[in-house]
């Protein structure tokens, strides 16, 4: 009776740790395979490797794109310049690999020499994430100023005009033998004109350069007006408010 | 004999009731109020803010974009009696959208940053102006 308890005993031992022994060779089998590798496997380690690195690079590209802006410095210091655009601050940082130049100096340009209010280019890589710029090229630059409205009085004797705007700005427009003249009508088309053409309230947008002494005046390089088109109605309320205010 | 106390007592108040609101009315329809204790309040309706008749939306090109070809195709949609001026620093140029509004012109730029500005005049003399920055550059980095 012992015995037969015995070797039930024995066979159902061996049932338990006959797996188990088997699994532990297997196990050596593999740790053997694992320290000599086979080629197969390191080709898919170098596959596995490259298309890690490719989605890496792909989602930096994706991340920082290439982009232009032009704004008003507000701020500079050694490593940033902040710049406005239109009522929008934005930070761009520079590094050694940035380039400076400005159309007015040339000599060697270089962050020191940017002062506040300077109007600047900037080309470089922005990061969607931080929203930051890292500046590649920075260049001071001059923007021609455009002004639209509607022709409020004519001067003949000086060759200016005085334009309004929309928003109730006044700017006297001088006419010089350097400024291009344009008309538009429906019918003609867009047609080579001149200052004896401009009428009162006509519409009218002017490209030039801004007076330095005085911001209320300009000089025109290119002149393009409407004879069809009115004045913008708000631009009618602003002279009404402007001739109905008190001297 | 409990239900008589009971129906007594429900026409007791009811008649209560009755006197009491006649009294109250009474009093009310003889009320004066003196003319200085008045105040006339006049609701006036605000007058609307005149919606603009003219529109633009410019799909290309993007804002503060880089491109390495001097030729810049603009384009976008816009009230279809509308004229639009597309103006850079050394170009001008003014068109008329088709009939559905949808308006495309080509512009030359300048090397480095160029602001086009693409302004579109109702008939009444309203206009929308867009400015688009854009970057010629053959730079790589």
């Amino acid at each position: 009776m012992y015995k037969k308890i015995l070797s039930f005993l024995l066979l159902v031992t061996c049932y338990l740790l006959a797996p188990r022994s088997l699994g532990e060779v297997g196990l050596l089998v593999n740790v053997a395979q694992a320290a000599t590798p086979t080629p197969q496997d390191k080709t898919q380690e170098i596959r596995d490797q490259l298309i890690t690195n490719i989605a890496s690079r792909v989602a930096q590209l994706k991340l920082v794109e290439k982009r232009g802006i032009i704004g008003k410095v507000t701020d500079v210091t050694n490593t940033q310049i902040t710049v406005d655009l239109q009522n929008n601050t934005r930070f761009v940082d520079v590094d050694e690999l940035t380039k400076f130049s400005s159309s007015y100096s040339k000599g060697t340009y270089g962050i020191s020499d940017i002062t506040k209010d300077t109007t600047v280019g900037i080309l470089g890589l922005y990061n969607k994430e931080s929203r930051r710029i890292l500046a590649r090229f920075v260049n001071v630059i001059t923007i021609p100023f455009i002004i639209h409205g509607g022709v409020a009085a004519i001067d003949s004797e000086n060759f200016s005009i005085n334009i309004t705007t929309e928003e109730g700005k006044q700017m006297i427009v001088n006419i010089e033998n350097l400024t291009r003249t344009y008309s538009y009508t429906q019918k003609a088309g867009y047609l080579r004109s001149g200052f004896s053409k401009i009428k009162d309230n006509y519409n009218i947008i002017v490209m030039g350069i801004l007076d330095t002494k005085d911001k209320n005046k300009m000089v025109a390089t290119r002149v393009i007006f409407f004879p069809e088109i009115p004045a913008s109605p708000k631009v009618n309320s602003m002279l009404n408010k402007v001739n109905k205010s008190p001297q | 004999m409990k239900a008589e106390k009971l129906i007594l007592s429900f026409i007791a108040t009811l008649f209560g009731l009755l006197v009491a609101g006649l009294a109250f009315y009474a009093f009310q329809a003889t009320k004066t109020i003196a003319p200085l204790r008045t105040k006339t309040i006049s609701i006036v309706s605000s007058s609307p803010t005149p919606t603009p008749t003219i529109f633009l939306t410019v799909d290309r090109p993007k804002d503060e974009e880089v491109v390495n070809n001097k030729t810049v195709i603009i384009s976008g949609k816009t009230t279809s009696n509308a004229v639009i001026v597309v103006i850079t620093a050394s170009f001008q140029d003014v068109i008329t959208p088709a009939l559905n509004g949808d308006f495309a012109t080509t512009v030359s730029i300048d090397d480095g940053q160029n602001v086009i500005q693409i302004i579109s005049i109702a008939p009444n003399g309203e206009s929308i102006t867009i400015k688009k920055t854009v970057t010629y550059s053959q730079e790589e980095f």
